[in-house]
């Protein structure tokens, strides 16, 4: 199955190859017109968008531009194949491929790079409408709420507020008290507290501060 | 069964597949958020755009609109309508790139039309106030190898089609300007015309020298009257006796058929007018290098004759006729930015407090002016749409801080010479600081206060040389020009793309050492070469022009200073004789001969050579040729020499694969890529890729390309390589990128040396498809090289576009089950993201070149654009990781760290009460 879809791809590129040759080997000296019509992005047809709008074929080696009304013309291209592009510095245009055979006839299909034998035909006079505006700017974040809530400095500042506010009103309850202190008992018999260690180790004297300290911590 | 589970493990395999991909678009998406873009708010904030319009050819004075302006056409194929008053762009038309503009008329008929292009050539008529097309049409050229000769005339809205045919008559050719209607065709009988006769056109009449002795002829011919005969004049009725050739005929500009003959070898210049149906001389001498300008004001024909002597300008006007002076129309003005300009249009109304005459003027510098009664309006600095060279400068230290660098450059080290130095300078500040104060202090510096370095080395000093020979320092917060000066009679080195050389001897860094930038260009005159050496911050010459007496082949910037931390340039002559500039620098010079080499491409022969020096002495230097290549066998021409750039820093030495272990860059600074482009077997287009070492000579790598042509865009940098081309086969532009790996194992660890390396680099290479036409590609640059590249490139469509090195990685992987850190899987087609367009809607047309620069930041990299228009702006490759982001909440932070502190000492006293009630208890 493999081997015939090769053979296939094959035959598709040699086709292909054999085309664009013939199209190459005609040598005929008629020139012609490529016609079209631009249009405007319907929310902002403002003024002056004909001037800043021109269509060019094959990157910059003909160009056309846009009368009031958007319609085009591109004059003196030789028989071949043209991509031809709508350039506005503000409104997305698609591309599209037009190609003249020696006999003077037009075809325009759609632009495809990757498979370049592949042909969907687009009606010919040219019909060129944006397809989006140009998105050339990030959107700055807006200030949310919930952004600055979950700001990992804000939530830095409320957990402590709120360890310190709700946790001594759960203290007061008693059975839970209790439980903490066996918890607590638990804790500090299973390991010294590192801090209280440093402490003494660093500084014999205040030993009493730090006891302060400590039973502060046990009432919490 | 086994059908079945092969299925499950199908599907499961392409589950993975999936996923993988999936993560695949995640990684790719995480990348495209990464990828710089602007904020809308950010507009124009460290970006700058000018737009120009090249050198003008053709102009009016469009007086019939409401609103009054300027027309012009330009040898850069641009129409454009300027303001009368400020001279701004009102619109502006870009042409085909090869449709050069023949002629431009019909303003005065309230319609404009233009003729463009070569065969056949295009005719647009254009509506006056908006700048839309109105109708577009190709004139059908008969004699398709005479369009050189075809002169075009544009009146009542008729477009004359003029064709001398030698030794019968001149083809006249009449079409309705606005519909290209062919109204008809007369043939003026004109035997005398053959293919030396030397014709202009005066219309209606074109007017022929025929001959060059004292018996010489003007023939003046009726183009729009086939019955009349032709009128001849003879040079010694023009000069009367005594008159020496050769003679050189010209149409003076302006409505009126007035023609201006040279004789004495351009010495003096006589005008003959057809008044009536005659044609009269006007006896009197005109100086030779006077341009000339014909102007009616009230039906009264008045001449302008133009003349620049030591930066005066004059503009005499005289009657025509009759050669009476008209004090009261002419001009003396001197200015500086006017460099012996041409009156290019004129007009003068006559208004309730008399005749005003505008005049737009044309320099030798490509500069534009308006005239108005002895002042000048604006003036228009249109040499920069055509910059062959751009360098980025730093700008100096502020006097302050230049004061403290003077009291630590010096070289002992005596603890008590050194305090007292502390002490001195010290008071010596507090003096400045008390003079400032008091405001009594005299301004010691004559440079403006805000053209110092900033902090983060983002503010600098662009140094443009156009191809006028006119140099401008350009500064680039603002693209203010700063400064500007002419170097009349030089030129580029090759005619075609007319390139200078732009050296930066010594940066500003080295005070009391004043920077200095070296020209290196041709005389006009001779071919020979020439060095100007400058001040770039100032503009000031320092040693001038210096005139070298010898063709210059080839030329390097010194790597090692002299004592002042001046870099030398070595030249090589035509002769192959090695000079040093300045001679200051023959010591440091002689000193590297050992490890110095040039190398030469001639583009006519194909040949390359490589040069060494280590034949000199410490009093000469010698060049001794070490290789010679031949690369362009049968109709290949070599199109583009490409070597890295000089100021480049490698950071990272290799690339870390998945296995943990690093492939080794091969970086070698002496690889040099050379293109050459033609046609190969069978007809067809194709494009060889060398890469080659210069110093030993060696080939490095070669490829060929077939069926792909030009334009070919390089970016070589590092270990990689990037091109641009067109495939004819598929159609399209492809982007092909080259990379060098030494392999596993690094050859030499600290140094590279071409002529121990032996081994052949392994080169990973892939091709993408690109979905624009490339104008122009660079890469970005930073200090260190920490940061990646990029790849800037300028479409087509006027977009500059800022594509990551990352993209077009070779070892992007075709399969994706070969997987490695940071590497996008391949996919053929590059896609363009808008926010990657660094210009947004500031499109630039025609872009000749992309300048870049490290700044202080090694995240950024200034961008400077030049083409048509002048683009400016810095982009940051991997995202500003050295300073904090512009729009970063100073506020918040101060708010929370107050916040903390306030809150900490209040728990630290309820902390305490509570222990004091608890203790209580």
């Amino acid at each position: 199955m493999k081997k015939i879809l090769y053979l296939f791809l094959i035959f598709v590129n040699l086709c292909g190859q054999y085309v664009i040759a013939e199209h190459e080997e005609d040598a005929s000296t008629d020139l012609y017109v490529i016609e079209g019509k631009v249009f405007p992005w319907d929310n902002a047809a403002s003024s002056g968008w004909q001037l800043m709008t021109h269509v060019m074929a094959n990157g910059g080696e003909h160009y056309g531009f846009l009368r009031e009304d958007g319609t085009f013309i591109i004059s003196n291209v030789p028989s071949g194949s043209y991509m031809v592009e709508v350039v506005n510095p503000n409104y997305v245009y698609e591309p599209v491929r037009v190609e003249i055979n020696s006999k003077g006839k037009f075809r325009a299909r759609k632009v495809n790079l990757i498979q370049t034998s592949q042909v969907i035909q687009v009606p010919y006079p040219l019909k060129m409408r944006p397809l989006a505006p140009f998105r050339y700017f990030q959107v700055r974040e807006q200030w949310r709420m919930t952004d600055f809530l979950f700001n990992p400095m804000v939530l830095m500042m409320v957990l402590p507020l709120l360890l310190i506010m709700v946790l001594p009103k759960i203290m007061n309850d008693p059975e839970t008290r209790k439980e903490m202190e066996q918890l607590n008992n638990l804790t500090i018999y299973n390991m010294p507290e590192m801090s209280e260690v440093i402490t003494s180790f660093l500084s014999g004297g205040e030993k009493q501060k730090s006891k302060a300290v400590k039973a502060a911590k046990k009432r919490q | 069964m086994a059908p079945f589970a092969w299925t499950i493990r199908g599907n499961v395999n392409r589950f993975f597949v999936d996923a993988q991909i999936l993560q695949y678009l995640i990684v790719l998406a995480g990348l495209f958020n990464l990828s710089l873009c602007l904020y809308e708010d950010q507009v124009g904030k460290f970006d700058w755009r000018q737009n120009y319009v090249g050198k003008i050819t053709f102009a009016s004075f469009d007086t019939v609109s409401t609103a009054k302006k300027i027309i012009v056409a330009t040898e850069e194929n641009v129409i454009a309508a300027f303001n009368l008053k400020s001279g701004q762009i009102i619109w502006r038309r870009v042409l085909e790139k090869g449709g050069h503009i023949r002629t431009l008329g019909g303003v005065a008929d309230g319609d404009l039309i233009s003729v463009s292009g070569g065969v056949p050539a295009i005719v647009r008529a254009w509506d006056l106030a908006t700048g839309h097309i109105l109708n577009e049409w190709p004139i059908a050229e008969q004699n398709t190898d005479r369009i050189k000769d075809v002169k075009w005339h544009i009146k009542d809205g008729t477009l004359h089609h003029i064709l001398p045919i030698y030794n019968s008559g001149v083809e006249v050719t009449s079409y309705d300007s606005k519909t290209g209607e062919k109204l008809k065709t007369r043939r003026v009988s004109a035997p005398f015309i053959s293919q030396e006769t030397e014709c202009v056109l005066a219309a209606p009449y074109l007017a022929c020298l025929k001959g060059d002795s004292s018996l010489a002829l003007v023939l003046l011919v009726h183009l729009f009257d086939t019955n009349a005969q032709p009128q001849s004049v003879t040079i010694n009725t023009i000069f009367g006796a005594g008159a020496q050739g050769p003679y050189k005929l010209e149409s003076v500009l302006g409505e009126e058929p007035v023609i201006s003959i040279n004789a004495d070898n351009d010495q003096r210049k006589r005008i003959l007018a057809v008044i009536g149906e005659l044609p009269i001389p006007i006896q009197r001498d005109i100086a030779g290098d006077a341009t000339l300008y014909v102007v009616s004001i009230d039906n009264e024909k008045v001449l302008l004759e133009t003349t620049y002597k030591n930066g005066k300008i004059e503009i005499a006007a005289t009657d025509l006729s009759s050669s009476a002076p008209l004090p009261d129309l002419s001009v003396t003005l001197t200015h500086t930015s006017l460099q012996s300009p041409t009156i290019m249009a004129s007009v003068c109304p006559r208004q309730t407090k008399g005749i005003t005459c505008r005049h737009l003027l044309s320099s030798q510098d490509h500069s534009i002016s308006l005239l108005q009664h002895n002042k000048l309006v604006w003036t228009r600095e249109e040499a920069l749409a055509s910059i062959v060279a751009v360098e980025i400068i730093e700008l100096p230290m502020s006097d302050r801080d230049q004061a403290i660098e003077t009291e630590f450059d010096q070289k002992e080290r005596d603890v008590l010479s050194m305090f007292l130095r502390r002490i001195t300078s010290q008071i010596n500040q507090a003096k400045a600081f008390f003079q400032t104060i008091l405001d009594l202090g005299p301004q010691q510096s004559n440079q403006r206060i805000d053209l110092v370095r900033d902090k983060f080395g983002l503010h600098k000093m662009i140094i443009a040389v156009t191809s006028a020979g006119k140099l401008y320092g350009i500064e680039t917060r603002k693209g203010e020009i700063i400064w500007q000066l002419r170097l009349p009679n030089i030129r580029g080195f090759t005619k075609l793309s007319n390139t200078m050389i732009l050296y930066v001897q010594r940066g500003s860094r080295h005070f009391p050492h004043p920077p200095q930038c070296a020209l290196l260009a041709e005389d006009k005159e001779t071919g020979e070469g020439v060095v100007y050496t400058f001040n770039p911050i100032t503009g000031q010459p320092l040693d001038g022009l210096v005139k070298l007496g010898y063709k210059i082949k080839q030329s390097m910037l010194l790597h090692v200073t002299t004592d002042d931390f001046l870099r030398g340039i070595l030249i090589l002559d035509a002769r192959n004789k090695v000079h040093v500039y300045p001679d200051s620098a023959i010591a440091v010079a002689a000193s590297l001969g050992k490890s110095t080499y040039l190398f030469t491409a001639d583009q006519t022969t194909g040949i390359l050579s490589g040069f060494s020096l280590s034949y000199s002495t410490t009093q000469e230097l010698i060049a001794h040729k070490v290789w010679e290549l031949l690369l362009s066998p049968r109709n290949q021409k070599i199109t583009q020499v490409v070597a890295k750039n000089p100021i480049e820093r490698v950071h990272s030495q290799g690339r870390v694969l998945s296995d943990r272990s690093v492939l080794y860059k091969y970086i070698n600074p002496n690889l040099v890529a050379v293109v050459t482009e033609g046609i190969g077997h069978a007809h067809k287009n194709t494009l060889n890729l060398y890469l080659l070492d210069v110093v030993s000579g060696a080939m490095i790598f070669s490829i060929t390309h077939k069926r792909v042509r030009g334009p070919i865009h390089i970016v070589h940098s590092e270990n990689w390589l990037v091109y641009g081309y067109f495939n004819e086969k598929g159609r399209r532009t492809e982007i092909a990128t080259l990379e060098l790996y030494e392999g596993k194992i690094q050859s030499n660890t600290t140094v590279f040396s071409s002529l121990a390396t032996t081994k052949l680099p392994i080169v990973e290479r892939q091709a993408f498809i690109f979905p624009a036409s490339i104008e122009y590609m660079q890469e970005t640059i930073t200090e260190k090289g920490i940061t990646s590249k990029h790849i800037i490139v300028a479409l087509a469509n006027g977009g500059i576009l800022e594509l990551p090195w990352m993209m077009v990685d070779p070892r992007r992987p075709t399969n994706p089950e070969m997987r490695e850190e940071g590497v996008i899987p391949y996919m053929p087609e590059i896609p363009i993201h808008m926010d990657a367009i660094i210009n947004y809607n500031q499109s630039v047309s025609r872009v000749m070149g992309i300048h870049t620069s490290p700044s202080g930041l090694e995240s950024t990299c200034l961008v400077f654009v030049h083409g048509l228009d002048l683009f400016y702006t810095r982009v940051a490759p991997s995202k500003t990781f050295d300073v904090l982001k512009e729009d970063f909440d100073y506020y918040l932070i101060v708010i929370v760290l107050a916040a903390l502190l306030i809150s900490s000492y209040i728990t630290k006293k309820l902390a305490s009460q509570k222990a004091q009630k608890q203790a209580w208890k």
